[in-house]
């Protein structure tokens, strides 16, 4: 039953008891307090004061540079003190070559930070700004401040570059200290690390009068210290780096890249073509920025992960591996006659030796890339069990390298090739050119340099990494190595190994070129036909055996010819040097 | 012949004039005597037309017609909610539609329309006491986890607020109130297992002073522990700024950037406004940008600096005034539909000046909730002025029966 009378007292005492709260909360603030705030609103309020961290730098395994900050003269606007908008923006365009509609568009975008400080040219030279500082008292809301930017020392594709933040990671990391000024990785290392390398904001609230005198009303503990990033210290030497980046064939695109059995760290990471990361902290130019964008050569591309190829005859090896450790074949197993080549239903195979290779166990096909014997043995085995080897030693799948984006490669699957040709898909055939690393594969170099470490380490697949340690004012953190153990028997990894040593170290072997006396080389060529044109793209992967930490390789040049010819070379001159060092 | 209640009205009026008043000047940069405004207070006036022609049409509808659509509008509200969370975020969250120059929020509709369902569904003759838990809470969980992931906690918690209002002035016992907001202790007491034991043990021995079925009170531990284990899973499954998130949440202080800056700068814009203020327009801290969003949820700073103690008790007053008369005409509703609905209404309102002018004096979380009939806001403004229209129309229809 309804009782008006008590839910009169159940609204009313609601209302009386939220407006009596108010009003005595607001009794509290503004007559009791008054004078307290009063005087803090006069006298130029609190502010909070931000410092800034230090980016942590980037070294290379003996401490030598790759990415430091060096100081640099930075113009500043306050949007709120402009005057004639026309005039400064023409002061600017004019005196500091950045395009009238640049300015205009900073200005813009930060029309309402009236009291902020907004970054506009970033690395003047310092007669500029001697020169701009004689007019700068007619521009009351410029400014100039002494401050750090970065500054890469070669052309690289792994540190990845830092750039000014924009106004949709402004939004997104507002809360996480950044501010529209900010800078943070835009690619490569410098993003993937880029929570390590920033460090966090300290900050002060300061609570001034007009001539400076802390006030003290808020009594508070927040004030924190800026805590700079930390340093990086990479896998790579710059020495090997640096050797390989000049020996690197002239108007070639390719990726090279040599790790550590050991620990897989990378001592070397080179993609050519690459470019001058310093470009993006020094006001890139519209015209410097098309050239980049649209060199048909892609410059920008790192094709060391980002590239993806089909691997030829490097890719052997698995398939070899997938014949010992199924049984399908035997140390001594000879497989189908090469003539030359191999007809399979309808179609004929072609070996790349015209004048046919005979009958070969697996040690020799391996030896003489003898592509007749490796189609035989793919009609011993099943496209899931080829694709489950793929898998297995990393050839298919993301490698988990320490950079932001990095490509999978490609596997073609039985619904794959049910999808794009047809129900009546011959498996079979398709299947006799994935046996020798063509058809649909593909892979990155990455993938192939990570297999041959895992080859060289008889089965301990090692996560390739450029990280070696970090080092901050408090402690040093060193990455231990990632480590997949993949099951193969000695029998197998023994006549696998015994067989790219044969490829660099005996008479006819494809690899010869690579051979030298000072260590042993174990390696594979290969000979990539692809759609890109008429050369084959060359391929040159192998470890070493030697007195120092034991290093693998993989040399790929884009349409640059045969592997034994143009890559194996290459392969010598990097090994000769990495001993010498 | 329909029958206003002209007190009501008027009452309304002057707030909303008082809104487009301080709008103007919430809006407007004046130092020195540069006076720069935008056009806050003109789109207001708009909105204020366009909602009086709707509450005057609502109250001319038949009421078969406005019962009829409550399940419709119901559904809709559902289904905006599901859908805005798809669209890109604004200032990081997914709350609005945005129209090209107006935008609207469909939780304003969700709550409209959840008060209106929950009264409808609960006032049945000879309902079970069961029947009207049950009812609320399905009708609730689905617009407050939409809302919720959007994320607007300030909303959420008012949906709560209101229809628990509700259930609180039907003819549900109490002791079922005190299980339902029972697990709120239990999240809070849950860093501890003696405190949590101890406080159950106070629960048990209150619903057995009841008389309560030994079913409802092993419900009701059951239903306390599970919050008690599920709290420290949840929070430790939290990242560390959602944790930090929620923690500046409850103490805005601990964020001295965002909503800590903002409680502070409005804290200082209040206090330093006395007893008279600084006068109309030339609030300092308004005027330097360091009072947010002036036009919308830190409206009431702005009164407080520029119009001081008086301005603000004034505005309150008026406020009092309206929800005072506003009340009488709720407690004379005979039908327990119109009742319920109309307490529904009278206390999401009521409970956003409580949570807005705290806000901005600093005793309240910051949860981006408007000041009702005051700040500018299309969809809010809207459909706040719609909700009182209902309560007119019910008003009229008990007249009519007189």
């Amino acid at each position: 039953m309804y009782k008006k009378q008590q839910l009169s007292k159940i609204l009313f005492l609601m209302l009386s008891i939220i407006f009596l709260a108010l009003i005595t909360a607001l009794l509290n603030l503004q007559i009791v307090q008054y004078e307290k705030y009063k005087r803090t609103a006069e006298n130029n309020f609190l502010r909070i004061k931000i410092n800034y961290p230090i980016r942590g730098e980037i070294y290379d395994c003996n401490f030598e540079s790759i990415a430091v900050n060096k100081s640099s003269y930075n113009l500043y606007i306050s949007p709120g003190k402009i005057k004639d908008k026309k005039k400064v923006v023409k002061f600017v365009s004019e005196n500091f070559s950045l395009k009238s509609e640049k300015v205009d568009k900073i200005i813009y975008n930060n029309r309402f930070r009236l009291f902020q400080e907004i970054l506009l040219v970033q690395n003047i030279k310092f007669d500029d700004m001697i020169k701009a500082s004689e007019v700068l008292n007619y521009y009351p809301s410029l400014f100039f401040k002494n401050e750090a930017i970065r500054e890469y020392k070669y052309p690289n594709h792994f540190s990845g570059y830092i750039g000014r933040i924009n106004e949709k990671e402004y939004g997104k990391l507002q809360e996480e200290g950044y501010s529209i000024n900010s800078f943070l990785g835009k690619n490569g290392l410098e993003k993937f690390y880029e929570a390590t390398l920033r460090g966090k904001n300290g900050y002060k609230i300061v609570q001034v009068d007009a001539s400076g005198k802390n006030l003290q009303f808020f009594k508070h503990n927040l004030d924190r210290p800026a805590i700079d990033g930390s340093d990086l210290v990479l896998t790579i030497d710059n020495r090997l780096q640096n050797y390989i980046s000049s020996i690197f064939p002239e108007n070639k695109n390719g990726a090279i890249i040599v790790m550590n059995t050991k620990t897989g760290g990378i001592l070397s990471y080179v993609s050519k073509p690459d470019f001058d990361l310093n470009i993006f902290s020094n006001n890139i130019a519209t015209k410097d920025w098309n050239e980049l964008i649209n060199n048909p050569n892609k410059p920008m591309l790192d094709r060391a992960i980002l590239g993806t190829y089909p691997p030829g005859s490097v890719y052997k090896p698995l398939t070899a591996i997938l014949g010992l450790e199924k049984g399908l074949i035997q140390e001594d197993t000879k497989l189908a006659e090469c003539k030359g080549g191999l007809t399979f239903g309808e179609r004929y195979f072609k070996c790349w030796w015209e004048e046919g290779h005979g009958a070969l166990n697996v040690t020799d096909a391996i030896k003489y890339s003898c592509d007749v014997f490796f189609y035989d043995l793919s009609t011993k085995f099943s496209l899931e069990d080829f694709e489950e080897y793929s898998k297995k030693w990393k050839l298919h799948g993301k490698t988990g390298i320490d950079l932001p984006s990095e490509r999978a490669g490609f596997f073609p699957t039985r619904k794959w090739y049910v999808d794009n040709y047809g129900k009546y898909v011959g498996i079979l055939g398709q299947k006799v050119n994935l046996a020798i690393g063509q058809g649909e594969i593909l892979t990155t170099p990455l993938q192939i340099c990570a297999f041959y470490t895992a080859l060289a380490n008889h089965g301990s697949w090692l996560q390739p990494h450029f990280l070696m340690k970090t080092i901050s004012s408090k402690q040093t953190d060193v990455v231990l190595p990632n480590k997949i153990d993949i099951q193969i028997s000695d029998n197998s990894i023994e006549i696998i190994e015994d067989a790219l040593y044969k490829v660099v170290n005996t008479a006819y072997g494809t690899g010869s070129n690579a051979k030298i006396s000072e260590a042993t080389v174990f390696g594979k060529t290969g000979s990539a036909e692809n759609h890109m044109g008429e050369k084959t793209h060359a391929w040159f992967a192998g470890y070493t055996n030697c007195e120092k930490d034991n290093i693998a390789f993989v040399v790929f040049l884009e349409n640059a010819g045969h592997g034994g010819s143009i890559a194996a070379p290459l392969a010598k001159k990097i090994v000769n040097y990495y001993l010498k060092l | 012949m329909k029958y206003y209640n002209w007190i009501v009205l008027g009452f309304l009026v002057a707030i909303l004039m008082c809104g487009v008043f301080f709008i103007y000047s919430a809006s407007s940069i004046k130092i020195g005597d540069n006076l720069t405004t935008e056009n806050y207070f003109i789109k207001q006036i708009i909105w204020i037309f366009i909602s009086f022609l709707l509450l005057f049409a609502i109250i001319k509808t038949p009421l078969q017609i406005i019962d009829i659509a409550i399940i419709p509008l119901y559904i809709i509200s559902v289904i905006a909610l599901i859908i805005v969370l798809f669209l890109p975020e604004i200032n990081g969250s997914h709350r609005w539609f945005s129209l090209g120059f107006i935008s609207f929020q469909p939780s304003e509709l969700a709550k409209l329309s959840v008060v209106l369902l929950v009264a409808k569904s609960i006032s049945k003759p000879f309902i079970r006491d069961v029947e009207i838990l049950r009812n609320a809470f399905l009708i609730l969980i689905m617009p407050l986890i939409l809302i919720l992931l959007e994320p607007d906690l300030g909303t959420a918690l008012t949906l709560i607020v209101s229809v628990i209002a509700i259930l609180t002035v039907s003819d549900l016992p109490i002791f079922y109130l005190l299980i339902l907001i029972s697990p709120i202790f239990s999240i809070i007491t849950s860093f501890s297992i003696y405190v949590y034991i101890f406080y159950i043990a106070i629960l048990v021995l209150i619903l057995f002073r009841a008389n309560l079925s030994k079913i409802i009170i092993g419900f009701t531990v059951v239903f306390n522990s599970f919050f008690f284990f599920i709290t420290p899973v949840i929070w430790n499954g939290l990242k560390e700024y959602q944790q930090n998130r929620i923690l500046s949440f409850i103490n805005p202080m601990r964020n001295p950037f965002g909503s800590g800056y903002q409680i502070i700068q409005s804290k200082i814009a209040i206090g330093s406004g006395g007893i008279f203020g600084k006068g109309y327009l030339l609030g300092s801290q308004k005027n330097l940008n360091f009072i947010p969003e002036h036009h919308t949820d830190f409206i009431f700073s702005v009164i407080g600096e520029e119009f001081g103690f008086l301005g603000c008790l004034f505005l309150l007053s008026l406020l009092f005034l309206f929800f005072y008369n506003l009340m009488k005409i709720i407690v004379d509703l005979k039908r327990n539909e119109f009742r319920f609905g109309a307490v529904g209404i009278f206390s999401y309102l009521l409970f956003q000046i409580l949570i807005n002018v705290g806000m901005n004096i600093g005793i309240m979380p910051t949860t981006g909730i408007p000041l009702p009939f005051v700040s500018y806001g299309g969809s809010s403004l809207l459909m706040n002025i719609l909700g009182i229209g209902l309560i007119l129309k019910y008003f009229n229809e008990k007249s009519i029966f007189k």
